[in-house]
């Protein structure tokens, strides 16, 4: 019984790992359209985030079904618990990959001016997810614990890139549209460096037990 | 073992002790019995005298300590009882020892009371006018006998049971301590036990056989790490489910894996979608084979089934760097393409103007021209199938070319002397310096390294320009440089220039009539004598070229 129970314990981590390959996957694939100017790329991300939403709805069945029938408790119940939240903020950074995605198309026709830092802003922020789905792989708190650290960084970068952005309005008011635009993507990669801070948090939760570190509310 | 041989001492010493006490019980037992009917007989006897003669007085005053006395009649009828009212008595014909009294003089029996706690003794004799004097006696049974006796004997049973209990614990102790004390690891060399012997032989042999087996392992397992660790392909054994069992270096490497990831889930070592994907199905037992960008590079996945009588046990996955296969692959389809189109491009000018003048649709004064251009163009293809042919020759290797000596100060000069035409008609100004500097190498390409170098100087020059070839000898090598102040290569050609036919400026070079492989066969060549090219350049200002050769090896 026990045997096979953690047998189904393995296969949720695995098609979690999965889920977490799914979405550094989708998220790198943004920002290299982004940086590289590629449609293309961009367009590859929308059958990608189905795939995620696929996922989601599998593991969330595959959680309820494990809760009902084998009543997990302690670490096993945590396990349980935390990846039902985890698939959550997974499958919200396909979404917002994906809003990426829809927007990339308005921005690239335009050399994206050096001093507005959202190529960094997107490699942090892949950092971040890749590292929390790593956090999670090795069930290491020391690496989501940097994750969560990280998270201010991403922050800081969106405050410089909306304040860059304001003085491009300023300078020259047409420029309005592909300001907000380029805002838009900036909020979304902030987002998703929320939601890699709460996977984070998460795996916190499954190791230790404890969930003192409070992930930003949703 | 010990508690067995303590169980076992214990059962056999209150086994004897409870055999030894019941026997002596039972001898000692029937012993008194017989004392005590020998004195009943004799006290008959004395009784019987007493009777016989004093008669009835004998009784008064009669008071027997334990023994009952009675006189009984020849009809049975009791005289005299001393412990009951005679006339109250039954009649005592029937009793045993009375009839067998009368009947031989004298009788015995015994009977046991109700209650079997007594047992009475009887002995009668008959007297000389016919009655009988009966004395009895009440004998107490084995029961009350053991009865009375149970405290010492609890007593004693308990010491007893005590006793043998400690020499059970010592003794079974005494005979397991040698068995304890067998060291296993030598088994040869221990005290104890003969009837150990032939185990400890056995099991000594066993572990010459274990020992040997292990080190055959051992060695086997040294030879397949000694194997697969140095390969450079990436090597993975994997189960049914995707964990690895066996990774090797190259493998590791690739993944970035450590040496703790045998056990693991593949994906908890590697999350790449494409080889998640490829390793799906394992247990379907398919064969696989797919081309993947792996860290920058390419790498040729091949997966195959295990089988274990029948049943699909996991996969070997084999990864092969193709990284440069692949390079080559594409570069050759390039070339292929880009020959055809060259050939091509001079084919179509030839057959146009050769159809005009054909049909006679040139007029007279044109047809030196288009005599001209038809010559030029063949002339260009000459040019560049010769152009391949040692670009082929280059890429087969220098087997077959013989390398030697070569003074490359006099065979620059003559290069640079067969060029002095095309210079002077460019309007070019090519000076030449330098001192002998011996090089080891093949003349021949040597030779097409100069040309190319010299003619691409003249040919992307500006009229009025300079060409300056210098040979000098260095402390560790030759150096050839070719400095042209000509117009320079754009910074973001540089890298390409080598390349085969990539030009900088197509229109430009085909007017000049190059054939965009001088520079890749340079490149060829240099590589083929170990050498390095250095490329310096300003646009609008001129290039200079730079060859180091190493120092010629005798």
């Amino acid at each position: 019984m026990r045997t096979r129970f953690d047998e189904q314990l393995n296969t949720l981590g695995q098609e979690l790992i999965k889920m977490g390959a799914l979405c550094e996957e989708v998220i790198s694939l943004a920002a290299s359209a982004l940086i590289q100017k590629d449609d293309a790329l961009a367009s590859k991300i929308a059958p990608l985030d189905h795939e995620i939403d696929e996922k989601e709805r599998q593991i969330e069945s595959m959680c309820l079904r494990l809760l009902l029938q084998q009543q997990p408790v302690a670490r096993d119940l945590r396990q349980i618990s935390a990846a039902l939240k985890m698939i959550t903020d997974m499958e919200r950074i396909g979404d917002q990959a994906e809003d990426i995605a829809e927007i990339l198309p308005l921005l690239n026709d335009r050399t994206l001016p050096e001093h507005i830092k959202i190529r960094e802003m997107a490699k942090a922020t892949i950092n971040m997810v890749t590292d929390s789905v790593d956090a999670y792989v090795k069930q290491d708190t020391s690496i989501a614990e940097a994750v969560i650290a990280s998270d201010d960084m991403v922050d800081d970068y969106f405050i410089d890139i909306k304040s860059s952005l304001i003085s491009l309005i300023a300078q020259n008011p047409t420029e309005g549209e592909y300001a907000l635009d380029l805002l838009m993507v900036a909020k979304y990669f902030e987002r998703i460096g929320d939601h890699a801070t709460n996977i984070a948090g998460w795996v916190l939760f499954s190791v230790t037990g404890e969930k003192n570190v409070q992930p930003p509310a949703d | 073992m010990t508690k067995r041989i303590f169980r076992s001492i214990c059962l056999v010493a209150i086994a004897v002790f409870f055999a030894s006490v019941t026997l002596f019980l039972c001898v000692l037992y029937d012993y008194f019995g017989n004392v005590q009917q020998d004195q009943l007989k004799t006290q008959t006897e004395l009784a019987a005298q007493g009777v016989e003669a004093v008669g009835a007085e004998y009784f008064e005053g009669l008071s027997p300590k334990g023994y009952r006395v009675s006189w009984i009649r020849e009809d049975g009828k009791v005289l005299y009882d001393s412990e009951a009212d005679s006339s109250e008595m039954e009649n005592h014909l029937a009793r045993e020892e009375i009839r067998e009294a009368l009947e031989s003089g004298y009788g015995e029996s015994a009977r046991y009371s109700a209650t079997l706690m007594e047992r009475t003794l009887y002995s009668a004799k008959r007297l000389s006018d016919g009655t009988v004097v009966r004395l009895s006696v009440a004998q107490s049974t084995l029961l009350t006998l053991l009865l009375g006796m149970a405290p010492p004997i609890i007593m004693i049973i308990v010491i007893a049971i005590g006793i043998s209990f400690w020499l059970a614990h010592r003794l079974s102790k005494n005979i397991t301590a040698p068995l304890n004390q067998i060291n296993l690891d030598d088994p040869l060399n221990n005290e104890g036990y003969d009837e150990l012997s032939p185990l400890l032989r056995r099991i000594d042999a066993q572990q010459h056989q274990i020992r040997r087996q292990e080190k055959q392992l051992w060695q086997k397992q040294k030879e397949f790490e000694a194997v697969t660790e140095n390969m450079a392909e990436g090597i993975l054994l994997l189960n049914t489910k995707g964990m690895i069992l066996g990774i090797n270096r190259a493998a590791r490497n690739l993944f970035g894996a450590t040496h703790d990831c045998v056990g693991k889930y593949i994906l908890s070592v590697n999350r790449n979608l494409e080889i998640s994907e490829f390793l799906s199905g394992i247990e379907s037992g398919a064969r696989k084979e797919k081309i993947i960008d792996l860290n920058g590079g390419k790498y040729q996945l091949a997966l195959n089934p295990v089988r274990e009588s029948g049943i699909i046990s996991g996969a070997v996955l084999l990864m092969l760097d193709v990284t440069e296969k692949e390079q080559a692959e594409q570069m050759r389809r390039e070339f292929t393409a880009n020959v055809s189109h060259e050939l091509k491009t001079p084919l179509h000018t030839i057959a146009g103007c050769a159809e005009l003048l054909e049909n006679g649709m040139v007029r007279a004064e044109d047809t030196e021209r288009f005599y001209a251009q038809i010559r030029g163009e063949a002339g260009r293809m000459i040019a560049l199938v010769e152009d391949i042919i040692r670009l082929s020759h280059l890429d087969e290797g220098t087997e077959n070319m013989k390398r030697e000596r070569v003074d490359l100060y006099e065979l620059a000069a003559g290069t640079v002397r067969s060029l002095s035409r095309e210079a002077e008609s460019a309007g070019v100004s090519i000076y030449f310096e330098g001192e002998s500097a011996m090089v080891q190498g093949i003349p021949q390409l040597l030779e097409s390294i100069v040309y190319n170098l010299t003619d691409n100087a003249i040919k992307y020059n500006r009229r009025g320009g300079m060409v300056k070839v210098s040979v000098e000898p260095l402390s560790d090598g030759v150096r050839l440089s070719v400095a042209d102040t000509g117009i320079g290569i754009p910074s973001e050609h540089r890298e390409r220039i080598f390349e085969r036919f990539y030009r900088v400026d197509k229109s430009r070079s085909k007017e000049l009539g190059g054939t965009g492989l001088g520079l890749s066969i340079v490149k060829h060549a240099v590589r083929l004598h170990n050498a390095n090219i250095e490329l310096q350049s300003a646009e609008g200002e001129g290039t200079t070229i730079t060859v180091v050769f190493p120092e010629g090896k005798e």
